[in-house]
């Protein structure tokens, strides 16, 4: 079990220390079963953080936001930033390095195991609690989660309300960590990619009409995209025309900028985004589930991501997130990579 | 006018209303959003809260304004692509969306009438359904001068009494509605009235969450432009646009040329929603940003709801539904911000 | 008389090779169907898939992305780039249910003129009882 008193103790030791600025962690709201991400600077700060089945936000997200903030800095405070790292999180710091977009001193990752369970997924619980307010989730002793309502304590199996993707998992535990929290314990995956192979297994039209259906309901407002730790283009494809670049940018230049898709939510712009957004996270995304659990409509992003995931591995035999020396997907080969589709 | 409904007779009343289009909030992968009713539940309206609010049918997300294409002779031919005003009902809708719909109607009426958005608006019935227990966690609408039973903007106000419907009829419109299938609706007995009072007052006291001393916001905003409490309060924004997109008070657009051909020259021109958190919604041709971080857009979404609002319409840009408090992906909670805000020293 | 569906193909085709295929295909007049439009890159490697959507977008029945063969490749590396980064986009299209006939990768040099023509016989021939794509492409009056 991971012990908080343990995480805090870790946390204001290298505050204290001065060895990092701040440290990025979870906190729950008085009025809230949720945690919230949260920065603290001071030990009063520290004494906020959880750590429980609502801790689910993947807060390298905002390593993102401070690699920003640090480049308007003056005069550069160089020291790292403290963040708590689950495992699904921890790949995502990997990918970050392998892309050289950070450097490995820039955290100091303050890992915590799931052991065997993982975090909870919100819709699940609430059509378990319909009628009751819920008011607390902890983790229990046996795959169970014990979920405090308005109305009583129910003993929940973990496998009733666990996240989808914590089902997939496959890094319960940090790969990387400066100080690790709980168990190296690994979870029985019966098979990986389950999800996906359900899909694959519906004939050409069976799989059209499904995302037809799904990317119709798009409202484009990109919280799949600005919840994504690896979406940290400053210009992405889809507002490619709304950045000006200085100044001096000749009028013509502007003309000329390419817009690839129309910011409104027509059905092929919608899915000219999705299927752009899932090309670029191939070899990247680390299936945090994030952009599914931000996704207001409820759309199934993991489905679309996880495809290239399972190609990266099946196809290329390329695992995403658990080598930094490693080079990245796209810019790498193996003379063995399958060719038998190129005529 | 006052009448009652059985929940069995809801279909039939549907039926009876075969020339309108209708709107019901309907689950659709454990999400609830308005779409046009195909077969409707007997059982009733689900008493639930949209995370799309009723504002994208009077105020679609994509709308087009007017097509444009090249002639043979030198010169464009414009045509006007005005939206019909087939007859719409919203059922379902809650209070604070209605008073929403008039909040937004002071932005698109006054001096420079929207025609688009008229034209849609006139031709919607709002059937509004109080709220007997709060269908948010996060609702607070009596702090922002609403009310879980609300009348503001519906046409009728239908309260829930178990096996029927006390169906309250506020304007000519929605009399309208009732007289289409007048042999469904009963008269209600007295004590049904009462019931219906006594509920309603209930209601209000079960809201979990509230915004004491709003009054004091205005002011304190005004003073707080240039404090670093916005960037402590956004540290954890991603800059998506759930919170503004999902408000049902919020309506800033803007508007592209979709051009369907270059040559000859064919397109359209279309309004789609903007946002005020997207970092490009300020950029400047000339590539200057005057709210080029989130503790400037955070500041504006607050600003705007809380004191610019208030000084033109005398009115809070918000009606107290909690969406963007429930659907933030990193629990940024209005209520909180403001609460310190007001709260704020100096 | 209705109108045979003539389907509408853009062919990504690297100078060094296949475009050169395509030219050797054109001087030596080799017939071949003229459903194709050409567009020379540099190398196969550099087509993003973003031109693959892009084309699809703007109503492309098909799309040919044709480069050196392992080995050959001008710039060396390139065309293993491609063999990557084309073989996930095809997944990835093939997984939101566009017919995997529309999108095809082939290695041509510059002197494979004859395999030029075939593959444009057969792509044709494979998209024609497909029809119009209209899966991807951006509706022109919505």
């Amino acid at each position: 079990m991971v012990n908080i008193e343990d995480l805090k103790a870790e946390a204001k030791r290298i505050l204290k220390g001065g060895n990092v600025k701040y440290i990025i962690g979870y906190e729950r709201p008085s009025n809230a079963w949720k945690a919230n991400p949260v920065f603290a600077r001071t030990p009063e700060d520290v004494d906020r953080l959880v750590w429980d089945p609502s801790c689910i936000h993947n807060l390298v997200r905002f390593v993102v936001d401070e690699k920003r903030r640090k480049a308007k800095e003056k005069p550069v405070d160089s020291r790292p930033i403290g963040v708590v790292v689950k495992g699904c999180d921890s790949r995502g710091i990997v990918v970050l390095i392998q892309e050289k977009f950070i450097e490995r001193m820039d955290v100091f990752l303050i890992g915590v195991s799931c052991e065997s369970t993982g975090v909870v997924d919100e819709r699940k619980l609430a059509k378990k609690t319909v009628g009751t307010t819920v008011l607390k989730v902890k983790f229990g002793e046996r795959m169970n989660y014990v979920v405090t309502t308005e109305d009583g304590i129910l003993d929940i199996p973990a496998a009733d309300i666990i996240a989808d993707r914590c089902l997939e998992c496959i890094a319960s535990f940090p790969v990387v960590s400066d100080h690790l929290l709980g168990e190296k314990s690994k979870r029985d995956v019966p098979k990986p990619f389950q999800s996906v192979e359900k899909m694959e297994s519906l004939p050409t039209k069976g799989k059209w009409d499904f995302w037809e259906d799904q990317l119709r309901k798009c409202v484009r407002c990109y919280a799949c995209r600005s919840v994504c730790p690896m979406c940290y283009c400053d210009e992405c494809v889809v507002d490619t025309i709304n950045f000006a670049v200085t100044p001096e940018t000749t009028a013509e230049e502007k003309a000329q900028r390419i817009k690839w898709l129309e910011k409104s939510p027509a059905d092929s712009e919608n899915i000219f985004y999705h299927l752009v957004r899932a090309i670029h996270l191939a070899g990247r995304c680390i299936d945090c589930g994030e952009c599914e659990r931000a996704c207001p409509v409820n759309i199934p992003l993991r489905m679309l991501n996880k495809k290239m995931e399972k190609e990266a591995k099946e196809l290329f035999g390329y695992d995403v997130g658990f080598d930094a020396e490693k080079p990245a997907l796209m810019s790498c080969y193996l003379d063995g990579d399958p060719g038998d589709f190129i005529r | 006018m006052d009448k009652i409904l059985a929940k069995n007779d809801f279909a039939r009343w549907l039926e009876a209303l075969a020339s309108y289009r209708l709107y019901a909030p309907q689950n659709k992968d454990d999400v609830w959003t308005y779409e046009l009713i195909e077969s409707p539940d007997s059982r009733g309206l689900a008493d639930v809260m949209t995370a799309v609010p009723a504002k994208k049918i009077v105020f679609p997300q994509r709308e087009e304004l007017f097509a444009f294409e090249e002639g043979d002779e030198a010169g464009y031919a414009l045509s006007e692509l005005l939206p019909g005003e087939k007859p719409t009902v919203i059922f379902g809708l809650r209070p604070c969306e209605a008073k929403a719909v008039i909040l937004t109607d002071l932005v698109f009426g006054g001096e420079f009438v929207d025609e688009y958005y008229w034209k849609r608006r006139n031709a919607v019935t709002f059937v509004g359904l109080a709220c007997l227990k709060p269908p948010s966690p996060n609702c607070f609408c009596l702090s922002v001068n609403g009310s879980p039973h609300g009348t503001e903007g519906l046409d009728i106000l239908l309260t829930d009494l178990g096996d029927t419907y006390y169906v309250e009829s506020l304007t000519e419109k929605g009399e309208k509605l009732v007289k289409a299938a007048s042999d469904l609706f009963a008269d209600p007995k007295p004590d049904e009235r009462t019931r219906v009072m006594r509920l309603h007052g209930e209601s209000e006291k079960k809201l979990r969450r509230s915004l004491s001393r709003i009054e004091d916001v205005p002011e304190k905003l005004k003073g707080m432009f240039d404090s670093p409490f916005w960037d402590a309060e956004s540290m954890s924004c991603i800059r998506c646009g759930i919170c503004t997109y999902l408000c049902p008070t919020c309506h800033c657009f803007d508007i592209n040329d979709e051009v369907e051909s270059s040559s000859p020259l064919q397109g359209r021109r279309v309004r789609t929603w903007d946002t005020c958190q997207f970092p490009d919604f300020t950029m400047h041709s000339s590539g200057h940003n005057p709210r080029p971080d989130k503790a400037a857009r955070l500041r504006q979404r607050i600003n705007h709801k809380f004191q610019y609002f208030v000084e033109v319409w005398q009115n809070y840009q918000c009606t107290g539904c909690g969406r963007c408090i429930t659907l933030c992906p990193v629990g940024i909670d209005i209520i909180n911000v403001v609460e310190k805000v007001r709260d704020h020293a100096g | 008389m209705v109108e045979e569906f003539e389907p509408r193909i853009i062919a990504f085709l690297c100078k060094w090779c296949s475009s050169a295929g395509s030219d050797l295909a054109g001087v030596s007049r080799m017939e071949y169907p003229p459903n194709v439009t050409p567009i020379q890159v540099m190398c196969s490697g550099s087509v993003s898939p973003l031109y693959v959507f892009s084309a699809f977008h703007r109503g492309a029945d098909g799309v040919l992305v044709s480069g050196c063969h392992p080995g050959d490749c001008h710039y060396i590396k390139g065309n293993y780039y491609a063999r990557r980064k084309l073989a996930l986009t095809k997944e990835l299209l093939e997984h939101v249910g566009l017919e995997p006939e529309r999108f095809q990768i082939s290695w041509v040099s510059a002197a494979e003129g004859q395999k030029y023509t075939r593959i444009i016989k057969d792509f044709v021939n494979e998209l024609k009882p497909l029809g119009p794509q209209a899966k991807l492409r951006r509706k022109p009056s919505w």
